[in-house]
């Protein structure tokens, strides 16, 4: 087709614009992104630019006079007919989204516009149709949509701000977890959420998000409207623009209220778990020296005992008692403790838990060869650290059934900058299987079977990392040279409450 | 143990005999063949030889172990008409020992003895294997204990 027949066909006339402007106006339809096609009144196409060869794949000397009803898949030919019935009538079709056809088959989602055209006497002859292939935005619109639905239906708050704190979106989660309406918290600052003692947390958390970093599971309070207080677990990621700049941190925050209400409960339950195993082994301590000294008594008061033997029986009861005052001075003392942190050598504490345990050893046929090089005196909760010690021995003792040795060193350290002491406590036992060693800090996990409660390790490390310590674990179970080692490392100074991710523990595998 | 960088050996230091008292036991020497004897076992030796002691002078024939394997080969000579045995001991524990005598001497009558609470299990398991035996709260009353023992007697 040539140039002014094609004139004719969309302008009525070829003749209706100056060369120039023809040209001009060719060069736009030519140069457009858009699909441009005109068609007559019986859908038959008259003119396809260079984006319509892009979008439908079609050169124009193979489409040019086909019916436009191959563009349009079978299912959807109907619309054809409407859009005709429009056309005559006069009417102009704006951002019609459709499905169409490409030459290779492949159906996309696209935009149309499609406006009558008229002649001289403005009689409709045929149609325009401006085509855009959406297939991109469509895309980019559902994964939109899709991300807004998640963020709208999560339980966790999900809240979005800048680097000034000032809160920028806000999900139904936030609403549900703080109380506060959308409209009412945009544009407020974040410290609104944050109990006035922890506000120095913010500029903190403003410092690593300018920086990019992240901060994961961080367990902290926070404060709803109401002003009820909520144990929250954190997650805050930079936002950055297109360039790559962070602009701002999203927030993720979970209620761990409740988690926290078990995980308290839980613990109060092993405290009562290890009072009554020490109790136990306390009580046959004591025990013993109490039946011998009712023996002895019963054996002084006998008719036609000498002096001498009387004498001889007093004074052994005498040191069976002081047997017994000894054990209660050692062990019943911690359960006096209310628990304020106090000045102890360490090892002093973990001989007094292994004398506790002794009979217990005894009875296993396990030797106990300890090693104390602890001068300095670690200000602690003693009771915390006998129950620490309490439960890691008394895993020690259950994993040798058939006797063998329990090691225990203590010596000083340095750790991330601050002094402290590292106890090593070995065994010689059956040793933790590989698939196991990575649970035993999980809380009701153990090997023990029916014996176990499975939250011993778990409170042993709530108790050290509440002491701004760490334990970890390393276990063989290769025959012949099996044995776990758990190693607790507790600074002298207490660390504040840091920032890091709630894994003070790591579990590793021995060689 | 005071110091810290010293080393102790637990196990060495407290398995050392606690008693130094001699007790005498004369009286078993003068036994009739009447006596009724009886095998006292407590790894707590004080203990066990005090016991041992107000038995004697209760008119029965005793003899002392201190550990299970002992009182297994002193069973054999000796033949007793009852074991008196604590619980918690190493090696063998009383209920183990209890069994083994019941097996080899039926008519050997039992009395356990125990101060601890953790011996749950070991009486469970051996319920299990359909075996009961009467038990003693330690510390009991040596008049309590010798009581029992007359009672088992007549029973």
């Amino acid at each position: 087709m040539t140039k002014p027949e094609t004139a004719a066909k969309l302008f009525g006339k070829p003749s209706v614009l100056t060369g120039a402007a023809k040209n001009f106006l060719a060069a736009i339809i030519t140069s457009s992104d858009d699909a441009i096609i005109s068609k007559d009144l019986n859908g038959i196409i008259s003119s396809w630019n260079e984006g319509a060869r892009r979008i439908f794949g079609y050169e124009a000397d193979e489409i040019v006079g086909q019916s436009i009803l191959r563009l349009i898949p079978p299912e959807l030919q109907h619309e054809e007919d409407f859009i005709l019935a429009k056309i005559r009538s006069g009417q102009r079709i704006e951002h019609f989204e459709t499905t169409r056809v490409r030459k290779n088959g492949e159906k996309f989602a696209i935009s149309v516009t499609i406006s009558p055209i008229k002649d001289d006497n403005g009689r409709i002859i045929g149609a325009s149709k401006i085509a855009r292939d959406i297939t991109e935005r469509r895309r980019g619109d559902e994964s939109r949509f899709r991300l807004a639905a998640i963020v709208d239906s999560a339980d966790d708050a999900i809240i979005s701000k800048d680097l000034n704190g000032i809160i920028q979106t806000w999900n139904n989660g936030a609403q549900k977890l703080f109380g506060y309406e959308p409209d009412e918290i945009i544009g407020q600052s974040i410290l609104r959420l944050i109990p006035e003692h922890l506000r120095h947390e913010e500029a903190e958390i403003l410092r690593k998000l300018r920086a990019g970093e992240k901060i994961e599971h961080y367990e902290t309070t926070r404060v709803s409207k109401s002003g009820e207080i909520r144990e929250v677990a954190i997650t805050i990621s930079p936002i950055r623009n297109s360039n790559g700049e962070v602009v701002g941190g999203s927030k993720i925050a979970r209620d761990v209220s409740d988690r926290k209400k078990v995980e308290r409960m839980a613990i109060e339950a092993e405290k009562i778990a290890t009072t009554g195993r020490m109790a136990a082994a306390i009580a046959h301590e004591i025990n013993n020296p109490l039946a011998s000294v009712l023996n002895l008594i019963y054996l002084a008061r006998q008719d036609g005992v000498s002096q001498e033997e009387i004498q001889n029986y007093l004074a052994t009861a005498e040191s069976e008692l002081e047997r017994v005052s000894h054990i209660a001075r050692q062990t019943l003392g911690y359960y006096r403790d209310t628990g304020s942190p106090s000045e102890v050598h360490l090892h002093n504490l973990i001989e007094n838990v292994l004398s506790v345990y002794r009979s217990k050893l005894l009875a296993h046929n396990i030797t106990v060869e300890a090693t104390f090089n602890d001068l300095r005196k670690i200000r602690v909760r003693s009771g915390e650290m006998v129950q620490v010690f309490s439960n890691v021995v008394s895993n020690a003792i259950d994993a040798m059934p058939e006797g063998g040795k329990l090691s225990i060193t203590t010596t000083r350290t340095r750790q991330e900058e601050q002094d402290g002491l590292r106890i090593v406590v070995s065994d010689t036992g059956h040793g933790i299987r590989r698939e196991n060693i990575a649970r035993v800090f999980e809380p009701f996990f153990t090997t023990k079977g029916n014996l176990g409660t499975g939250i011993g390790l778990w409170v042993a490390r709530q108790l050290v990392e509440r002491h701004g310590g760490q334990i970890s674990i390393s276990s063989s179970t290769e025959r012949g040279d099996s044995g776990t080692a758990v190693t607790i490392y507790l600074p002298f100074d207490r660390a504040q409450s840091k920032m890091t991710n709630g894994h003070g523990s790591e579990s590793r595998e021995a060689a | 143990m005071e110091l810290p960088g010293s080393v102790i050996h637990l196990a060495d230091e407290f398995s050392a005999p606690p008693s130094e008292l001699q007790i005498s036991d004369s009286d078993a020497e003068g036994g009739a063949a009447a006596q009724a004897r009886v095998l006292v076992v407590d790894d707590e030796r004080l203990l066990a030889d005090t016991t041992a002691a107000i038995l004697r002078r209760a008119g029965f024939q005793a003899k002392t172990a201190y550990e299970g394997f002992g009182a297994l080969e002193m069973a054999a000579s000796f033949r007793p008409d009852y074991l008196l045995t604590d619980i918690m001991m190493p090696a063998m524990n009383g209920v183990e020992l209890a069994i083994a005598i019941t097996q080899k001497y039926p008519a050997t009558k039992i009395l356990l003895i125990s101060g601890q609470t953790g011996i749950a299990d070991i009486l469970a398991d051996s319920r299990e294997r359909g075996y009961e035996f009467p038990l003693l709260a330690k510390p009991a009353h040596p008049s309590k204990v010798v009581e029992a023992l007359r009672r088992l007697k007549n029973e």
